[in-house]
């Protein structure tokens, strides 16, 4: 074996093992020494088991016994010590039981065993011990030098070991192992020992250094010898008293004891008998090898001190047993000292013997097992080593030839030397580390620094254990609700049954007037959506119809001016009605003008003087105006009243709600006809209220710089909107009528050529209190009028030679319905002026009658083609009556003689009929032109007589096949207003009357004029320009 | 459930460190308290080397009750020779290996040490798969 390695063993010191050495160390009692001797002791005596130790203990004297007879047994054995060193003790004190014993036996029964055999076995044992003794005595001296620690430690080690290496390798094992189980406190210490028996065997077998063998036997030895020396004289004395002790045990316990332990012992000698016989050869060899060296070596130095010695020895064993019956009190203090086995056995001893019979049986039984198990082991182990051993004994001879003569006695010495060597060496290293631990546990601070949670795997729970064995993998569960958003509700009280009725008119659905008895639910849930604009055009018809039908009521009642009214129909006409002009505040007023709207056919605005008598103090010194609806001729529908003279009057384009006038103080006035009654002034009038209203808004006093200084000849409204035929198409209600609104401009011409445009403008909110910064509107009133534009007409009319008639005056004018920007003014020296509102370029710009030169010939009334044609009538003082194209300087037509020289007052196209036309003079007669029948003359002539006609109007629809009408208001001298409704035959078109009058107009310019040839302009009727070059034939 | 675990310890030294001071600490006390600074007991290193062995061991490896303490002392083995190849001179390895079976149990391991916390470490490392949890503590303590 090499030195590292078994350095290597002892270092890796067992913390037991550390830590039982330091103590020892520390603390070398002899007591310590002592009781692990009495172990030892103890240990040894026992072939194996505890139970049979226990039994042993309850029964020392079989124990003795037993090894008496295994004494007796073999003679030659007990010549020398066979037990060695090992059973040295043991032996003593055996030996002194025996000799009690022997003593015992010799009186008693000496006749149950061999009484010589004993004897000379006797003597044999105490010649050998005496031997021996000496020898140990001589080591002893030497060695008392040594460490005292060490001896008393390795002591019982030593002893143990070597009898046990040499004799059962084996079974010492077990046996140590049964030991050790049962003695806890002493485990320690035979594990030490054990390491040591190790040590001692790596020695023994370690032939190539027998130096070391040497040394360690040597060690070993002097440890042992001291010690059993000491040994000895303590056995001396305990052996003394226990023999005593027995005494008193033998005698109580004699009668049974005896047979069972014979018996137990019989068997346990054949074990014991291997054993014994195995070791004893090389043991007994061993043991006189060493002997006789140490006295070889000594001898001389302590011859001296081994005679006194054996002398001691001698004496202590003989006077053991003159003690026994002096020394009592020994015992107790034995006790004292802590010797627990000694004082056990007597002790237990008794107790067993107390036992009931059946128990001790029982007992015996199982010991009997035991021991016949113990002896099966036992051959074997023997067995087995009797094969090592023979091995042994074969290897050895080569290697350690020189050393040992014989094989067994050189084994034995060096192993002795090799443990001794080891265990110093085993010993200082001990002592070595320990001091180096104390040191460096000074330097170093052991703590629990904390504890490591090495691992934390907490329990998985069943859903996840249920997931990994069966779910799919990398997949989570999840949980979802399908349809979660459907909820459900349920009212369990019934439904409120209801029930519509209406009571008021109109009448919605089928509802009206209490409503259906027998009709479902599902009709009376469709709620009738109102749509309110469509509603209020709807009253606002059936007003009028209402109102009509309780007009022509009351006429057919019978009023006073009825039958007059009948007389009064003319020629002309298939009927005619009468304006109740009769009303007190219009009594003794001339009709000076009459006015037709041209969009709400049938109302007309009359025009009346101030009276001729006296009537109201607040109404006489005005002029009133009142706009009636011909179909409901009892009445007017508003009354309106104006400080000046009105010489004119329009109404507004699109819808008559506004009425505007221009005065002779050139102011221009507006009427909001839909203004609150409220507003205005109110007066009583014979059980009738009337409402005067004022004007909303007049220009009088106001925008003195670009108002007219003159009478106002003419007031027309312009649509900024290119003018749109449908207009005309539309009905009055019709919405888009209502949209157009007020995108209109007002034209007001002076007899001084100035043209003034106005915008009209509607404010968002009344202000009842009047407005600081609108003069001239009226407290309440939301309309006003901007000026816009002013146009000079004399500069067009003054340099054509006029000069000798000074400034020409302006008496009419008419925008170009096709085009809102064209207008022609008419002048009082027969020329008409164009001109435009943007100052453009036309041609021509002045329409001359066919008479050359210039005349003082007023052109009273101009009157455009209502059906989109370029062409306008004009109404002449002289009596000619002229029919202009636009294109054109001048006339198409020229009739100058069809009023007979009379000045045409009034003239107007008619609006059912492209080629009528109807004209009054002066005379108070009416024509009726019809171009297509005739165009040289009028178709009719009705003179108005003995009421001189003073004003006349056409109002006319031509939209309803059978329904139109064209009506004749005429105003009268006497105050009257008639109106005539023309007969059919006038109002009804031919079929394709418009292209028919086209041609006549395309023919009439070369048979009136004769002309080489000229040039003329056409508007298209798609609004395109034409020229014409017309040729002479 | 019924469960097993090996457990397997393997102790090893390395040598050589604890000759020298012994032939010289009779002179005067040299001792060294404190390793030299490379060859400290470092955790993170050494639980890489006990990773790459546990990955190279376990990577296949399913529980068998037979086969465990096998596996255990082998583990424990490889380890520790390899923890000795990393060059700790003066270290005393104890290398701890315990395998168990994955069963859904809750397991709580934990060490204590009465050690030097200054020079003496600790690292473990856990190696899991489907059906086994194998943990290995490795403890260095340092010889003086």
């Amino acid at each position: 074996m090499e030195p590292g390695k078994k350095r290597t063993k002892d270092d890796t010191w067992k913390a037991d093992d550390l830590r039982r050495q330091l103590w020892a160390v520390q603390s070398g009692h002899p007591r310590e020494d002592k009781k692990l001797r009495e172990k030892k002791l103890h240990k040894e005596s026992e072939v194996a088991s505890l139970e049979y130790r226990e039994h042993r203990s309850k029964d020392p004297d079989r124990d003795v016994r037993r090894r008496e007879r295994v004494a007796e047994r073999d003679p030659q054995t007990s010549m020398e010590n066979p037990h060695g060193e090992r059973d040295h003790e043991k032996h003593r004190e055996r030996r002194k039981d025996v000799k009690y014993r022997e003593k015992d036996k010799l009186k008693e029964r000496h006749r149950e065993q061999d009484p010589e055999k004993s004897h000379s076995r006797g003597k044999d044992k105490e010649k050998e011990k005496e031997k021996d003794r000496k020898v140990r005595k001589e080591e002893l001296k030497q060695t008392t030098a040594y460490h005292n620690l060490l001896v008393r430690e390795g002591r019982g080690r030593q002893l143990l070991e070597r009898a046990e290496k040499k004799v059962r390798a084996a079974s010492k094992a077990r046996t140590e192992e049964k030991e050790r189980r049962d003695e806890d406190s002493e485990r320690g210490d035979e594990e030490r020992e054990r390491r040591y028996r190790e040590r001692k065997l790596q020695y023994g077998d370690n032939k190539e250094n027998p130096l070391s063998y040497w040394l360690y036997k040597e060690d070993e030895r002097k440890h042992r010898k001291p010690r059993e020396t000491d040994q000895e004289k303590r056995y001396q004395e305990k052996s003394s008293t226990r023999e005593k002790r027995e005494k008193h045990s033998k005698e109580k316990g004699n009668s049974f004891s005896d047979k069972e332990g014979e018996e137990r012992h019989r068997i346990k000698r054949h074990k014991e008998g291997f054993h014994l016989e195995e070791g004893r050869r090389s043991h007994r060899d061993k043991k006189e090898r060493s002997s006789k060296e140490e006295h070889k070596k000594r001898e001389q130095k302590e011859i001296e001190k081994e005679d006194t010695d054996l002398e001691t020895a001698g004496a202590d064993d003989y006077s053991a047993s003159f003690e026994d019956d002096f020394e009592d009190y020994e015992d107790d203090f034995e006790v004292c000292d802590g010797d627990d086995d000694s004082n056990n056995e007597p002790d237990s001893q008794g107790k067993t013997e107390e036992l009931p019979l059946a128990q001790k049986r029982e007992i015996q039984e199982i010991q009997k097992a035991i021991n016949a198990e113990n002896e099966r082991v036992g051959e074997l182990s023997s067995k087995m080593f009797q094969k090592q051993g023979r091995m042994e004994y074969e290897q050895e001879p080569q290697a350690d030839a020189n050393t040992s003569p014989s094989r067994t006695p050189v084994c034995g010495i060096f192993v002795d030397f090799a443990t001794a060597s080891h265990r110093q060496k085993s010993r200082s290293q001990a002592i070595k580390q320990k001091t180096r631990s104390t040191k460096l546990l000074r330097l170093i601070d052991l703590d629990f620094s904390f504890t490591f949670s090495v691992l934390d795997l907490p329990p998985v729970n069943e859903y996840d254990m249920y997931i990994r064995n069966f779910g799919k993998k990398n997949t989570k569960q999840a949980y979802v609700q399908y349809n979660e958003d459907s909820v459900d509700r349920d009212i369990q009280t019934e439904d409120i049954e209801t029930r519509e009725v209406w009571t008021q008119h109109p009448g919605e659905s089928a509802i009206v007037s209490g409503g259906n008895e027998e009709r479902d639910f599902s009709d009376a849930t469709v709620v009738p959506r109102i749509d309110t604009p469509r509603l209020s055009s709807f009253l606002r018809a059936a007003c009028q119809v209402i109102a009509v039908l309780l007009e022509e009521d009351r006429l057919a009642a019978g009023p006073s001016w009825n039958p007059h009214c009948q007389d009064s129909t003319l020629s002309i006409s298939d009927s005619s009605s009468q304006l109740n002009t009769s009303l007190p505040f219009l009594q003794n007023r001339k009709v000076s003008c009459l006015h037709a709207s041209r969009v709400q056919r049938h109302t007309v605005v009359s025009v009346h003087d101030l009276p001729e008598k006296r009537f109201s103090q607040s109404l006489d010194s005005r002029h009133l105006l009142c706009v009636w609806d011909i179909w409901q001729p009892s009445g007017p529908q508003k009354v309106l009243i104006c400080e000046s003279k009105v010489t004119c009057c329009c109404f507004s384009p699109f819808k008559a709600f506004l009425l505007f006038a221009g005065t002779v103080h050139g102011s221009v006035v507006v009427w909001d006809l839909r203004e609150d009654s409220r507003i205005h002034q109110y007066v009583r009038l014979s059980d009738c209220f009337w409402t005067f209203r004022t004007p909303t808004f007049s220009t009088d006093g106001i925008l003195t710089s670009v108002n007219h200084r003159s009478p106002l000849q003419a007031i027309e409204s312009v649509s900024t909107s290119v003018y749109k035929k449908q207009s005309f198409v539309l009905s009055p209600f019709s919405t888009e009528e209502e949209m157009a609104g007020l995108s209109f401009h007002i034209a007001s011409l002076d007899n001084g050529g100035v043209l003034n445009v106005w915008v009209v403008v509607e404010l968002p909110k009344a202000d009842i209190s009047g407005s600081m910064s609108d003069l001239g509107l009226l407290p309440g009133g939301r309309i006003k009028l901007v000026h816009s534009a002013v146009i000079r007409l004399d500069d067009s009319l003054s340099h054509k030679g006029t000069e000798f008639w000074g400034s020409p005056q302006t008496l009419s004018v008419k925008f170009l319905p096709s085009d809102p920007n064209h207008f022609v003014v008419g002048t009082d020296i027969g020329l008409i002026s164009h001109g435009t509102r943007q100052d453009w370029k036309v041609s021509p710009k002045l329409f001359k009658p066919q008479q050359h030169g210039i005349r003082p010939v007023k052109v009273n009334v101009i009157d455009f083609s209502p059906f989109g044609e370029p062409i306008f009538l004009a109404g002449c003082s002289d009596g000619s009556i002229r029919l202009h194209q636009l294109t054109c300087e001048r006339p198409l037509v020229q009739w100058d003689s069809s009023t007979n020289g009379r000045a045409v007052i009034s003239l107007q196209w008619s609006p059912t009929r492209p080629a009528l036309f109807l004209v009054q003079d002066e005379s108070s007669s009416i024509y009726i032109w019809d171009l297509l029948e005739n165009d040289l003359a009028p178709v009719a002539k009705q003179p108005i007589c003995p009421d001189r006609l003073v004003a006349m109007t056409v109002m006319g629809d031509p939209e309803k096949a059978s329904g139109s009408f064209v009506a004749l208001v005429l105003a009268k001298a006497s105050g009257t207003v008639d109106v005539q409704y023309l007969k059919r035959q006038w109002i009804t078109p031919e079929a394709d009357e418009h292209k028919k009058l086209l041609l006549f107009l395309q023919e009439s310019p070369w048979r009136e004029w004769g002309a080489a040839g000229m040039k003329s302009n056409f508007w298209g009727r798609d609004g395109s320009y034409i020229t014409r070059h017309f040729q002479k034939p | 459930m019924a469960k097993s675990i090996g457990v397997s310890f393997s102790m090893g030294a390395s040598e050589g460190g604890l000759d020298a001071d012994k032939n010289t600490g009779e002179l005067e006390n040299t001792y060294i308290l404190r390793p030299i600074f490379q060859q400290r007991f470092r955790p993170s290193v050494v639980k890489g080397c006990i990773h790459a062995v546990l990955k190279e061991e376990l990577e296949n490896a399913e529980y068998s009750p037979e086969e465990m303490p096998q596996l255990t002392k082998r583990l424990s083995e490889t380890i520790k020779d390899k923890l000795k190849e990393l060059g700790y001179d003066r270290y005393k390895m104890v290398v701890q290996v315990v395998i168990g079976e994955q069963r859904g149990e809750g397991v709580f391991m934990a060490a204590r040490c009465f050690w030097d916390a200054d020079t003496d470490n600790y690292t473990h490392d856990i190696f899991m798969n489907d059906t086994l949890f194998c943990v290995v503590a490795a403890f260095g303590c340092f010889y003086y």
